[in-house]
């Protein structure tokens, strides 16, 4: 922000500067403002924030999140130019209060962008999710969608806060344990789907069996029906058993052959 | 003097139930609370979040046919009985629903077709793929001339063991299934070789150049048809697969379950 100003003394000429640089500036925001409005749009932002409570809120005010992120990117600019003004105006005093702030600004900045992506990628991963769920008819299931929503949240909340430096140390505790035990649960439950999966995998590369064998698995004797990663159907009398691979793995395979 | 809508009040005066083929949300939200009569909707897919539902696995083109797959669907789902008088509302020129018709419940003209994609050993989608196939089929040919080419669908393991190989497998240790983006083409190929195509419940296709061996006793399949359609009409009595048919000199495509002929489509009208 120090510009060097030593060969124009002149105080009239620095305040006629000043303005010049002020009203460049605001001519500046407004463009930017413009031309990355009509950049968002044909990038199909509109579309992609469709259904967001973000859109949603700036629907409610009469606005939307195209034009509201253009406004904040003209707003930036039109601080930036008064304060550039006012500096070469000569108008402030040393130290003055705002230098610390704008300093600080492009952290706020950063902070906001983020924070507002940060909401757009919640709306949007809970909203892919829960699309995702929509065949399971389980009324539980409704709070996966916003379990998700909220990690991705606190995430971005998580950066915001750390860029404009206030101190996040227990709530990245809190972060690791949520990440910690989800894996260590997910682990846990889905370790027999995990196994299973890894010896199907080896089945359908290799197959040692194949659709119309008979085989003996376990003490289950049968057709085989079907093979898919995680379990072998065979079929014996009427009855379909659906035998998880990693049986195949532990208790050994029979190939019968009359 | 008559407005045009009062001529048509007899023809939905009085109806037990309503279907709606394919309705739109706008549509459908109209219709939903219609006063005197159950509202079933007949669609591909249940878009409009409907309370009863039938699904059409097929756009069958020929509304006649999509009335009456329409109403086996909702008698085997208990929507509408029998002697019931129901009232069809359908697109028939465009996309929106542009025809209303009239008509009876009758359960002796049951087909079993509804029951063929609904209560099959293998998945309704599966069969639709497979159905598909064999209507394009039907339609282009192998290289112009028409081709004949018999499916069989689900329990693939037992039709396995009551079958040979004619020849090497192209399909063995392969993961190719029917809807897959390229196996129209490779199906095609294969029909001009005789045999059958066998695919198991989840529409892997297990092998093709199949030659069928299940006791044909006791299948009383229509006169006329040839051995390909006795060789279908057999298996499906011996194990709980479908068969689907392609037929080389008349070029429709038959279906039979449990031994019987259940539906009879002719390719060019799709």
């Amino acid at each position: 922000m120090q510009v060097d100003l030593s060969p124009v003394l002149d105080p009239d000429f620095r305040y006629v500067l000043g303005v010049a640089t002020l009203f460049a500036g605001l001519a500046l925001g407004y463009l930017v403002g413009r031309v990355n409005e009509r950049l968002l749009l044909a990038l199909g932002v509109d579309d992609a924030v469709e259904g967001t409570s973000i859109e949603r809120m700036a629907h409610d005010v009469g606005s939307s999140t195209v034009s509201l992120v253009a406004r904040l990117t003209s707003w930036i600019i039109y601080v930036f130019a008064v304060l550039v003004a006012l500096e070469v105006a000569q108008l402030t005093v040393q130290d003055a209060v705002w230098y610390p702030v704008v300093g600080f600004l492009p952290s706020v900045v950063i902070a906001v962008v983020v924070l507002f992506f940060g909401v757009i990628a919640g709306d949007k991963a809970e909203l892919f999710v829960s699309e995702r769920l929509r065949s399971v008819k389980v009324p539980e299931m409704s709070v996966v969608p916003k379990v998700v929503k909220y990690s991705v949240l606190f995430v971005a909340a998580l950066v915001a806060l750390s860029q404009v430096g206030v101190a996040i140390e227990a709530l990245l505790v809190l972060l690791l344990a949520y990440v910690a035990a989800l894996v260590v649960f997910t682990a846990v439950a889905t370790h027999q789907l995990l196994t299973s999966a890894a010896a199907g995998v080896y089945l359908l590369l290799r197959q040692p069996y194949g659709i119309g064998d008979r085989v003996a698995i376990g003490e289950h004797e049968g057709i085989v029906q079907e093979v898919n990663v995680f379990v072998t159907r065979v079929e014996d009398n009427g009855r379909e058993y659906l035998l998880p691979n990693h049986l195949v793995f532990e208790r050994g395979v029979v190939l019968v052959r009359e | 003097m008559a407005r045009p809508p009062e001529l048509l009040e007899d023809v939905l005066d009085g109806i037990d139930a309503l279907l709606v083929f394919s309705p739109s949300g706008a549509y459908y939200d109209r219709v939903k609370d219609v006063e005197g009569a159950d509202v079933v909707v007949v669609a591909t897919e249940n878009a409009v979040g409907a309370e009863t539902f039938v699904e059409l696995p097929l756009a069958f083109d020929d509304v006649k046919e999509r009335i009456r797959f329409g109403i086996e669907g909702a008698l085997s789902e208990g929507a509408v009985e029998d002697g019931d008088e129901l009232g069809c509302a359908a697109p028939l020129f465009g996309d929106g629903v542009d025809m209303v018709a009239r008509t009876k419940v009758d359960e002796s003209r049951h087909s079993g077709i509804y029951d063929l994609f609904a209560n099959s050993r293998a998945e309704p989608g599966v069969i639709r793929d497979v159905f598909e196939v064999a209507i394009e089929l039907g339609q282009k040919g192998q290289k112009g001339k028409p081709v004949g080419a018999l499916f069989v669908v689900g329990d693939a393991g037992k039709v396995m063991n009551k079958s040979r190989p004619l020849s090497y497998n192209p399909f063995e240790k392969s993961h190719v299934h029917v809807g897959d983006p390229i196996v129209n083409v490779m199906l095609k190929e294969f029909s001009r070789l005789d045999g059958a195509f066998v695919i198991s419940d989840s529409g892997k296709i297990v092998s093709a150049y199949r030659y069928l061996e299940p006791s044909a006793e006791g299948t009383d399949i229509p006169k006329g048809l040839g051995a390909r359609h006795m060789a279908a009409g057999a298996i499906t009595r011996d194990t709980t697969a479908v068969a689907i048919v392609l037929s080389e000199s008349d070029g429709l495509v038959r279906a039979f379950k449990g031994g019987e002929l259940v539906l009879e489509l002719d390719p060019e009208e799709y």
